[in-house]
């Protein structure tokens, strides 16, 4: 009480010390294009400026010696007869169809029990949060050991690898992939979820039990419904992320076997860096930006999160 | 975390890009020696074990020298890269470390690299103090661009002993049919008869160099390499397709070696663990053994040629493998003469001596006389000989052809050895190069 008391004396005294500070503000308005100036030099500098010179690229021939050299529409001839190219797009979309798949259900229900006062939870929490903190290359060392089939994991699980040759065949590899991808990804959203779930009022949750809701019911009437966007943010991310994936797919697969699990984002580097031919290289980029954007406005548009809805209306 | 690296990853990506491109447009106009350090020389090599030597060379250029050089290691992985990207600016080695062959063949059509039969006819020792077969990997259209500067290394057939004495073989396999036959009784034993880090690519196209070789003789792959891809659908390129796929059919491999690599230590460890029976390898593996398993290393691993195949054109002292590196100079270095000084310390005793003590064979005609301070002087002395008496030594095909072909031999190798392509379409991925 007494506190109160106080700040409310010192209120007055306060209000005079504020005014000229309101004015300023005022008097500036609205933020004018000056403030957007700083990002938008940088934005255009790092990737509109990069973004032209890849797409004058792909018209080129170039291995990095010498001068690029006008070749026309010759890369997108062979980008387009080329079978790895579409094999890749399609790798590159069940990637993202499967890592959406495997990581939104276990990060919802993982971020959603993080997010309650268990007395535990502090401490499972942060043991689930390390993956987070590895770079991808050394996630991708370290299960790339522990799966070899003779002296790793498959090795002593024999009656459930079989000969162990996960890495050998398309579907072991594409599987090993996501599952990486989930192990090294789902911290992340979980940590997303969690912090979604937190600012769910509580007031919901004690209208709905008063009304005689179990907890399934109200996960699955309140929950669910207020992380919508929460959740098209998080799927919006994974996409992005699975269409370029890389270290985890070089490091584990090179693509391997042959070409099963080249997705467009390795092929590119493959092109570029690996074969040296830059043109084509720069004509996947091209392609992997084209399909990244489209694929983002389709989400957000399917999604409504264009519109921006708050899921506490009402409140 | 997503969003954030596939930022930080187009963003770098298109920015190397853009880099290339201006350094490329300043480098391509430039094209003299006058954007270059004063009295330095920049000495571009692979990163790894051996720069202890290559740091001892430059240590005693230095001494005398008022040019000075500076040793610029690259990590491994990125040597090829990193060197395509900076070999056309200012920013380019003076000296570097290449595998001769393809690895320059693109750098000397660029008109970068500078010829050095001029030195060689000055100092007669810079080409006649190296193994010929060795010195010729250098060559491109007549005209000397390299000169030897570490260990040769030939790819043997390793065994460990005591499998093969237990599934009763008493030798190594002499004959291609022996060699069947060896698989047959290591099967019989419960062994993988031969480990294959087959996730790395170039250890399958090991076997391919070799069969090619011996079933079609090295007339074939050189065919092929000067543009002539219609040998690739030749007879003998079926047959020795065929003699590929007899061999994975029996089994040799077995099963999971395209989840095997080598270079994490999987491969070399079954073969150590004593349970494969034989690996084709490069001569680095008796180092790599002595790394991880020294006794094993000294006793137990035995080495001999790839077996002879019956009827086959090649000669069966033929060998594959990396012939050697090589330093090549740059056509725009300030110092020609001094660079050509340094380079003759590459046929010194010091530098023989020096490449011995860490395990590697120098390919000097006088390293004989050396081979006996070599930590194991037999295998010294055994693949010395092998080198020096081999009427051909083939550069591996990934070396000897540019680096853009590199992908798609080691696809065709790998995806005919999992069997997802045939005969045909591994003939058609070699004629598209």
């Amino acid at each position: 009480m007494t506190t109160l008391a106080t700040r409310r004396q010192a209120a007055p005294g306060g209000s005079t010390t504020s005014r000229p500070a309101r004015s300023g503000a005022s008097s500036v308005g609205r933020p004018g294009f000056a403030w957007a100036l700083p990002a938008t030099i940088f934005f255009a500098l790092f990737a509109l400026v990069p973004l032209a010179a890849v797409a004058v690229l792909s018209f080129t021939s170039w291995s990095g010696l010498g001068d690029p050299e006008f070749v026309g529409f010759e890369n997108w001839e062979t980008l387009i007869a080329d079978p790895v190219m579409l094999k890749s797009l399609w790798l590159s979309l069940l990637f993202i169809v499967l890592g959406v798949v495997t990581q939104t259900p276990l990060s919802i229900l993982l971020g959603v029990w993080a997010a309650g006062n268990q007395r535990n939870r502090a401490i499972l929490s942060a043991i689930y949060f390390i993956p987070l903190l590895l770079s991808s290359a050394a996630i991708s060392v370290l299960w790339r050991a522990l799966l070899d089939p003779n002296f790793g994991i498959p090795g002593q699980l024999s009656w459930l690898f079989g000969d162990g040759n996960l890495l050998g065949t398309q579907s072991g590899a594409i599987g090993v992939l996501i599952f990486v991808g989930m192990w090294q990804f789902t911290p992340f959203h979980t940590l997303i979820y969690q912090g979604a779930a937190k600012g769910i009022p509580t007031v919901l949750y004690q209208a709905a039990a008063i009304d005689g809701a179990g907890t399934m019911r109200q996960f699955f009437a309140i929950t669910l419904p207020q992380l919508r966007n929460t959740a098209i943010t998080s799927i919006i991310l994974m996409v992005v992320g699975g269409l370029t994936t890389f270290e985890t797919v070089l490091i584990l697969t090179n693509g391997g076997p042959g070409t099963d699990t080249t997705i467009t984002a390795f092929y590119m580097y493959q092109e570029a860096f690996q074969s040296f031919d830059f043109g084509v290289g720069s004509a996947i980029a091209l392609v992997l930006v084209v399909v990244a954007t489209l694929i983002s406005l389709v989400v957000v548009k399917v999604s409504g999160y264009d519109k921006m809805n708050s899921s506490l209306e009402g409140l | 975390m997503n969003n954030r690296t596939w930022m930080s990853r187009s963003l770098a990506g298109t920015a190397v890009m853009m880099l290339g491109f201006t350094l490329a447009g300043c480098g391509g106009g430039g094209g003299d020696a006058s954007g270059r350090p004063e009295n330095e020389l920049h000495l571009a090599v692979y990163g790894d074990a051996s720069n202890k030597v290559e740091q001892a060379m430059v240590d005693t250029f230095n001494e005398t020298s008022d040019v000075k050089i500076v040793l610029d290691t690259i990590p491994g992985a990125d040597y090829q890269t990193k060197l395509q990207t900076i070999i056309d600016t200012d920013s380019a080695p003076d000296i570097f470390f290449n595998w001769g062959g393809g690895s320059i063949a693109n750098f000397v059509e660029a008109d970068l690299l500078m010829p050095l039969d001029d030195l060689i006819e000055e100092d007669p020792q810079l080409k006649e103090a190296f193994l010929p077969s060795v010195f010729e990997t250098a060559v491109v259209d007549d005209k000397s661009y390299g000169i030897p500067m570490r260990g040769t290394q030939p790819v043997m057939l390793f065994n460990n002993s005591e499998v093969l004495q237990q599934a009763g073989i008493d030798a190594p396999p002499a004959t291609w049919d022996e060699l069947l036959e060896d698989v047959e009784k290591l099967k019989a034993a419960g062994v993988t008869p031969i480990a294959l880090g087959g996730a790395d690519q170039w250890p399958t196209q090991m076997w391919f160099q070799y069969v090619f070789d011996r079933v079609a003789g090295e007339g074939l792959f050189q065919a092929a390499l000067d543009g002539d891809t219609e040998v690739w659908d030749s007879e003998e390129s079926r047959e020795a397709l065929g003699k590929l796929r007899e061999l994975i059919d029996a089994g040799a491999f077995g099963t999971n070696f395209d989840s095997v690599k080598f270079t994490d230590g999987g491969s070399p460890t079954l073969l150590s663990s004593g349970r494969a029976g034989f690996e084709l390898m490069g001569s680095w593996a008796y180092a790599t053994h002595l790394d991880a398993n020294p006794e094993f290393a000294e006793n137990v691993l035995g080495y001999s040629e790839f077996p002879a195949i019956e009827g086959g054109e090649g000669d069966p002292d033929n060998l594959a493998g990396n012939t050697n590196n090589f330093y090549s100079i740059h056509k725009d270095t300030r110092y020609p003469e001094e660079a050509a000084e340094f380079l003759k310390l590459m046929y010194s005793d010091e530098f023989v001596q020096e490449q011995i003590a860490i395990g590697n064979l120098p390919t000097t005609t006088n390293t004989e006389e050396f081979l006996g301070e070599a930590s194991n002087p037999e295998y010294a002395k055994y693949q010395f000989d092998l080198v020096k008496e081999a009427p051909h030594f083939q550069l591996s095909w990934d070396q000897a052809y540019p680096p853009e072909a590199t992908v798609t031999i080691h696809t065709a190798v790998a995806q005919f050895f999992s069997g997802q392509i045939d005969e045909d379409g591994f003939i058609k991925a070699m004629q598209s190069l």
